[in-house]
């Protein structure tokens, strides 16, 4: 079956992310009230699909598949996939699954469009680039605590019965889970930058004048503000829930963008 | 052999009429013994609380005479001699086994759904099992209702939810802050409804209480109560740097708590989630409040809604539960009743 490729299974984990999305509608109006097994497996089964693409592609590449944008997109949703699946064990948090499967569908949605996979030239020397893309997972799921601190933050003084009645956790938790989740993003983004600067320098390229970098070194200094905000202005709680999403609304919507202008991401 | 219940509740009777039916609980071994050397029934377990006595009994009469002798039985014991009408109830099969199975769930209780009435239950029939007055007819009965009751608190909302304004405060202060732990409570006034709050507080191991009040021989007397210390009325803002819960209720015509005083000590409280039960009325924290960030406010309106609509979530469960009881009752009595021997 040379016709079914990686690609293909891809495709199949991000029908059932779909269908996991699909399902968390009739979640998100019932309020997060109910353990919600159902996602669970939706996703541990687009999981398994998902890591066997991913598997195929890196054992065809011989190295992690994070090589163009398709690869990275779908390396940044296995991290938020496998984070949950983690936390999801623990029934009561399991109802994150609502949370998470949009943002896998539209990421898995935006990694299959046809000129973010172009194809290889020879196998590239690690340049941190799997440490950047596990950053913005860490992001990600920043993003989707900051989303439900927001909710919650917003039902518990607009919407009392509603807020009373979700599952959701406390916000200080969700508050310290976005912090963390943030804290342990940005430093991987800055081993990541780093690792890139020695591996460039030591092939005489031009790192600094790369659009992706400079992208990469605003997103970095965008989520620095935040932590800076956070930690010595003691500013937690909904402006820092805000900065979270807004942050990686952002990242999302220019990712693709920086990616495709970047020379060094093309070679 | 049939299951049959008498007795009276708060449904039918008023605590006047309820306290001259009650059973002293040492003497309920003994009546049970003299009940069943009466011959009215082979098999008996007494009921007896603030909000019910009954006795349900396996009696081979026909239920109409056993509901006589019953009577007569409960009339006497008490020596009642006033008139009564329709106080007591008379329940034979199914309704008896039904009515069980309603008591072990908290469906016929007076705050609906609450689980202290099926503890209460377990007692009275282990005390009639351990002086064995019961057999296999009342045995399966009760076995079967605690297993009822169990069924309807895991897979229905019965049991749901806060249904008092204390517990609903506690429940709110749950959805806010990781742990109840560590926090810190100012009760500010002290009223009786903030008592209670507060004792809900402290019951799920809040850190500390201070009380603080107008006549501060009341705060003393309230946290000497609470094992908190007092404040003086004029000193309480000094101590909200610590303070996570603040419970108002104080008689002020205006508000003890508004925005212009309340933005500096959320400054020096590094911003950290303030939750405000305001049970005053008129009241005492000011509304635009709630619009500050990280501050969390709920007057007693916002807690009887939420405690009011738990309430109805429970009763629209009602008839999910009773349609579970018919269904177990049926099963129960469908089956033929082996080892059904009457007790010696």
């Amino acid at each position: 079956m040379t016709w079914f490729t990686d690609r293909h299974l891809f495709l199949l984990a991000v029908l059932l992310y779909g269908a996991s999305t699909a399902y968390s509608v009739s979640l998100w109006r019932k309020g997060f009230r109910e353990d919600n097994r159902i996602n669970y497996f939706l996703l541990l089964a687009g999981f398994c699909l998902h890591i066997t693409a991913m598997g195929l592609r890196g054992f065809s590449l011989k190295h992690c598949p994070v090589n163009n944008l398709f690869e990275a997109t779908m390396f940044v949703g296995w991290a938020i996939v496998t984070a949950y699946l983690i936390i999801g064990l623990v029934a009561r948090l399991r109802f994150l699954g609502a949370f998470v499967s949009p943002v896998l569908f539209f990421l898995g949605v935006f990694a299959l469009m046809p000129a973010l996979d172009p194809p290889h030239g020879p196998k590239p020397e690690f340049s941190g680039a799997g440490v950047s893309v596990q950053a913005y997972g860490a992001f990600g799921l920043s993003a989707v605590a900051g989303l439900m601190y927001l909710i919650q933050e917003h039902n518990l003084k607009f919407n009392k019965l509603q807020a009373m009645l979700s599952l959701l956790p406390p916000l200080q938790r969700l508050d310290v889970i976005t912090f963390r989740l943030l804290r342990n993003g940005f430093l991987l983004l800055t081993l990541g930058l780093g690792i890139g600067t020695v591996v460039l320098e030591k092939h005489g390229g031009e790192y600094f004048t790369d659009v992706k970098v400079l992208w990469s070194i605003l997103v970095w200094a965008l989520y620095l503000a935040l932590l800076i905000m956070r930690v010595k202005f003691s500013r937690g709680g909904r402006r820092f829930a805000w900065g979270a999403v807004i942050v990686f609304a952002f990242l999302l919507l220019t990712f693709w963008g920086s990616t495709l202008l970047s020379p060094i991401h093309h070679q | 052999m049939s299951i049959v219940a008498i007795g009276l509740s708060h449904r039918t009777a008023p605590v006047t009429l309820r306290e001259r039916f009650a059973f002293d609980h040492a003497r309920i071994p003994a009546t049970l013994q003299v009940l069943r050397d009466s011959r009215i029934v082979d098999e008996a377990v007494i009921l007896s609380t603030c909000n019910r006595v009954e006795i349900y009994a396996a009696t081979s009469l026909e239920p109409a005479q056993a509901f006589a002798e019953l009577y007569q039985f409960l009339i006497t014991t008490h020596d009642y001699r006033d008139p009564i009408n329709d106080e007591i109830y008379r329940l034979a099969e199914p309704h008896s086994v039904e009515h069980l199975f309603k008591v072990a769930s908290g469906l016929d209780s007076m705050v609906l759904g609450e689980t202290e009435i099926l503890g209460q239950l377990k007692q009275a029939y282990d005390l009639a099992l351990k002086h064995n007055h019961t057999g296999g007819r009342l045995n399966k009965a009760f076995q079967k209702a605690f297993n009822v009751a169990k069924h309807i608190r895991t897979d229905t909302n019965i049991q749901r939810g806060s249904i008092s304004v204390g517990s609903v405060a506690v429940e709110l202060a749950e959805k806010i802050f990781t742990t109840l732990t560590d926090r810190n409570v100012l009760v500010i006034g002290a009223g009786d409804t903030s008592e209670k709050t507060a004792r809900s507080l402290l019951s799920r191991g809040a850190k500390s209480i201070i009380v603080t009040n107008r006549s501060h021989d009341k705060a003393v007397a309230l946290a000497t109560e609470l094992g908190g210390r007092a404040v003086r009325f004029d000193d309480w803002a000094s101590e909200f740097a610590d303070i996570d819960i603040a419970i108002s209720s104080t008689s002020a015509p205006d508000y003890v708590i508004d925005r212009v005083k309340l933005a500096p000590l959320m400054k020096l409280r590094k911003n950290r989630p303030l939750l405000l039960i305001d049970i005053a009325v008129p009241r005492d924290i000011e509304p635009e409040v709630n619009l500050m960030e990280n501050v969390y406010v709920y007057n007693i309106d916002d807690l009887q809604a939420i405690a009011a609509d738990y309430l109805k979530q429970r009763q629209k469960e009602i008839a999910h539960c009773e349609q579970i009881i018919i269904e177990k009752v049926r099963e129960l009595l469908a089956r033929r009743w082996p080892g059904a021997t009457a007790a010696t």
